[in-house]
């Protein structure tokens, strides 16, 4: 990782004097319409943040924006002036972050659904939250509103509103920020792209998204709870559909995939909409159109307009010292892997047949077998992707079968799969860092932007040998095809798992990068006491690598043995050659 | 008593045969594409505007059903060749596009019609017997409208060559294609068939239903959850989710208030979404 450069902290500094200036330059009518529109774009920065980073869309924000709004303004009409609010307003906030969080747990708690269906129950939370407010009259005022709501103590004029709106606009930034250089930003943005990488990295990817849309209520709770002492009036539209529509529109137009794109959408999209809308009939169909554009043609917004001179500030930054990472938490030695009669079918499709293998040691293991002999379904199984019908699989004795892959990965599981699927999007660094975190990290340390400095002994020695994975701000999407199986294969060792799973490590490769692969792995089990299963079709990698080879066919283990025994075994030339007769 | 209960009946089976006429086109488009139309709702408000047109002009409601079919096919022509047909492979970005073409097309009603209420004057008064309930004709025509069009969806579906090759085009389009089924245009073709039954479907509910802009936003959600909960890509599906859905919305509607219906009709909804994410009728 690198520090922010100097042009970076000159832009940031450039901002904050303009918005400090705004209300003297501009006037007390433009100041009040950007103080709103400040406490728009946090909650805008939120949904950039689960949209953007995390890659699920949150159609329903305004619920949470209107929640706290309704709460503040409740508790300013109750306590007024009371030191009081100094606690109530920010619980207020916390509240709709609080419902944020709930929701995404008990959505995403099953299947990770970060499609349609998260969008759709957003977006009907959204209407209902509409209608509650506008039915239960006693509490909210009903339709007309919560009116009458006085303004924070001490700060009533329009400019003292307005710079509350602003320094709540720079610390939601600041945090989001922190955020995005932090493990969990990295993260979120790997999700994105590809989930099942990250969860096989150990990594609760569920709860990570239910943490995102917390943080996205949250930051819409903060815009709410200034809303009501800032307009004085909290009426049920804002919980309702047109507000939640407004935040999608401008995190797209701005660009969702930067800190600043939804906040500058915000600015600008607000401040041309409160000038035009009056005089120009058709301003909300023109934006409609230019929404439907920017998301068929160009996903990076008008915040992407900047991208070049961000590259040339982006210069002269100094790299960070490395720190040492921590040794994974995970008990020493080989892990002791059992299948007992482990039967598994999908649909009519019967895939393992009472399946029984042991490993007890360590060392490298070849698993071979026909297409369709249930090779990578065994993996599947092993990190608890399939669930078996019947029969048992322990790792150092205990049951595997019932737990989610995640809580199976953090026993000391690595794996690579048949596919390169490295994060083509994060840089090589990230990419690193993903794999280094992997089973090192408690919940708190994925808040620290420092872990992106992680370094350790194996990933030096891996960097001596591919100079390209010292290459940390390239982006793994400029990789050719071997290299991208050198960082996948990087990518499971630097876990250092107890149990690492290769399915065909050498697909694809040249003869010349497949000696270089085997030597990897002959090397990285030589350090570490590790168990190292792959599976292999190529019988000169298998000769070359496996001390023990596991033969399935048709789902069952057809024979076992060293290399030699099984070359000779009458069964095994049968099912490869056919039988001789 | 005893009309009393039929009348109930009736109601229920009048919302669920509603509910069902409207997620038709919705089942159809995500059922057979993939797609999820957010627009879905729209078009069938673009389809009561269209009832609204034909009584402005003095014509005969039944006039407004060719004008249906004719706005919102040339509308489903358009948006599967610009906005859905660039991102067949890219089903999060068709959620965005047409969720902004669900907001396009109600800013475009709100310039043309304003934000006001309108009402459609039903095509057919009075009320008709049915086992000692007295029940309004137009309704009872609307549940045989409902009952006719999937009946002869269903059977032409299964039984004629266009329906198979639908079939072939939706378990495999690689090999579909292969074969020389020009899938292309049967996915426009299908998309079209979508967005023809979401207008039908506006002109047929407009009598009963306040007209305007944001009415769509309930049916998509509402179309939604019933194949959440039915299950995709079988008519059994579309009838058994409308049934859930439609039945929970209406008696809790009934014993509490429209949010209290609505409510349930979500936790039902997020409740599928864990224990049975393919729906009741799950296609395989």
């Amino acid at each position: 990782m690198r520090a922010a450069s100097v042009g970076t902290w000159r832009a940031a500094g450039v901002a904050v004097v303009a918005l400090l200036l705004l209300p003297l330059v501009a006037g007390e009518f433009w100041a009040y319409q950007m103080s709103l529109l400040y406490l728009y774009a946090i909650a805008a920065l939120g949904v950039g943040l689960c949209w953007g980073r995390a890659g699920f869309l949150p159609l329903g924000q305004g619920l949470f924006f209107g929640l706290s709004a309704y709460l503040s303004g409740l508790a300013l009409i109750a306590f007024d002036q009371s030191a009081w609010l100094l606690l109530l307003l920010p619980l207020a906030a916390l509240a709709s972050g609080a419902l944020a969080l709930l929701i995404g747990t008990l959505v995403f708690r099953r299947r990770g659904e970060s499609g349609p269906y998260f969008s759709m129950i957003t977006l009907a939370l959204a209407l209902l939250a509409g209608q509650m407010a506008n039915n239960w009259e006693s509490v909210t005022g009903g339709f007309n509103g919560l009116k009458g709501i006085p303004g924070l103590p001490g700060l009533d004029s329009f400019i003292a509103a307005y710079y509350v709106a602003a320094v709540a606009l720079v610390l939601a930034c600041a945090a989001v920020v922190w955020l995005y250089r932090a493990p969990l930003g990295v993260l979120w943005a790997a999700l994105a792209h590809n989930e099942r990488r990250v969860v096989l990295f150990g990594f609760d990817t569920n709860r990570l998204k239910a943490v995102a849309f917390g943080v996205s209520g949250l930051l819409a709770g903060l815009g709410g709870a200034l809303y009501a002492p800032q307009q004085g009036l909290v009426t049920p539209q804002l919980c309702g559909f047109v507000l939640s529509a407004d935040l999608v529109i401008w995190a797209a137009v701005g660009g969702r995939g930067r800190l600043l794109g939804p906040v500058l959408g915000a600015l600008l999209i607000g401040a041309l909409t409160s000038a035009l809308r009056d005089s120009f009939r058709f301003w909300e169909i023109t934006i409609a159109i230019v929404f439907i554009v920017i998301v068929l043609a160009y996903p990076q917004g008008l915040i992407g307009v900047f991208a070049p001179l961000e590259r040339r500030w982006g210069q002269g930054r100094r790299a960070l010292a490395a720190l040492a990472a921590p040794p994974r938490r995970q008990p020493g030695g080989a892990l002791r892997l059992q299948l007992e009669d482990v039967e598994l079918q999908v649909g009519e499709v019967r895939i393992l047949d009472k399946l029984s293998l042991a490993i007890e040691r360590a060392g490298v293991f070849c698993v071979i077998g026909p297409n369709g002999a249930g090779k990578t379904s065994t993996f599947n199984l092993l990190t608890g992707e399939l669930r078996a019908q019947a029969g048992r699989v322990r790792f150092d004795g205990l049951a595997i079968e019932r737990r989610p892959t995640h809580q199976i990965v953090a026993l000391g599981v690595g794996r690579k799969l048949q596919i390169p699927s490295v994060f083509a999007h994060l840089s090589i660094a990230d990419n690193l860092g993903v794999a280094l975190w992997s089973g090192r990290t408690s919940a708190s340390d994925l808040l620290r932007p420092r872990l992106r400095r992680w370094r350790t002994p194996l990933l030096a020695a891996l960097q001596e040998r591919y100079p390209f994975l010292a290459e940390a701000q390239r982006t793994a999407a400029e990789l050719a095809h071997g290299e991208r199986q050198i960082l996948e294969l990087a990518l499971a060792l630097l876990g250092e798992p107890r149990l690492l799973l290769l399915d065909e490590p050498c697909a694809g490769l040249s003869p010349q990068e497949t000696a270089q692969v085997i030597d990897v792995i002959r090397w990285a089990s030589q350090r570490s006491a590790a168990t190292i299963v792959v599976i292999e079709h190529d019988m000169s990698l298998v000769r070359n690598l496996a001390e023990h080879v596991f033969v399935l066919h048709n789902g069952r283990l057809l024979a076992q043995g060293s290399v030699a025994e099984i070359q000779a075994n009458p069964a095994v030339k049968a099912i490869y050659v056919g039988s001789e007769k | 008593m005893e009309s009393v209960l039929v009348a109930q009946a009736l109601n229920a089976l009048f919302a669920v045969a509603v509910l069902a006429l409207i997620a038709l086109g919705l089942a159809v488009v995500f059922g057979l594409l993939g797609v999820l139309n957010l627009a879905h709702g729209e078009l069938v408000m673009v389809g009561a505007y269209c009832a609204y047109v034909a009584q402005t002009h003095g014509w005969p409601f039944v006039a407004a059903l060719p004008l249906a079919i004719a706005v919102c096919g040339v509308l489903g022509l358009v948006v599967e060749r610009w906005l859905v047909r660039p991102l067949y492979h890219r089903p999060f970005d068709t959620l965005v596009v047409t969720w902004g073409l669900s907001l396009l097309l109600r800013k475009c009603a709100e310039a043309l019609f304003g934000l006001g209420y309108q009402s459609i004057n039903e095509p057919l008064g009075g009320t008709l017997d049915v086992l000692g309930a007295t029940y309004p004709r137009y309704r009872l025509l609307l549940i045989a409208i409902s009952i006719v069009v999937l009946g002869a969806l269903l059977l032409w579906y299964g039984r004629s060559r266009t329906g198979t090759r639908i079939q072939a085009m939706v378990d495999n389009p690689d090999l579909a294609r292969a074969l020389g089924i020009r899938v292309g245009r049967f996915a426009a073709a299908t998309f079209v068939a979508g967005t023809c039954l979401a207008g039908l479907a506006g002109v047929l509910i407009a009598p009963l239903v306040p007209v305007q802009p944001f009415m769509g936003l309930d049916h998509v959600l509402m179309s939604f959850f019933v194949l959440v909960v039915g299950g995709l890509g079988s008519t059994a599906g579309l009838l058994t989710g409308s049934a859930v859905i439609g039945g929970v919305n209406s008696v809790v509607s009934a014993v509490s208030d429209s949010t209290g219906g609505y409510f349930c009709v979500l936790v039902l909804a997020i409740l599928f979404l864990w224990l049975r994410p393919s729906g009741i009728h799950a296609r395989r």
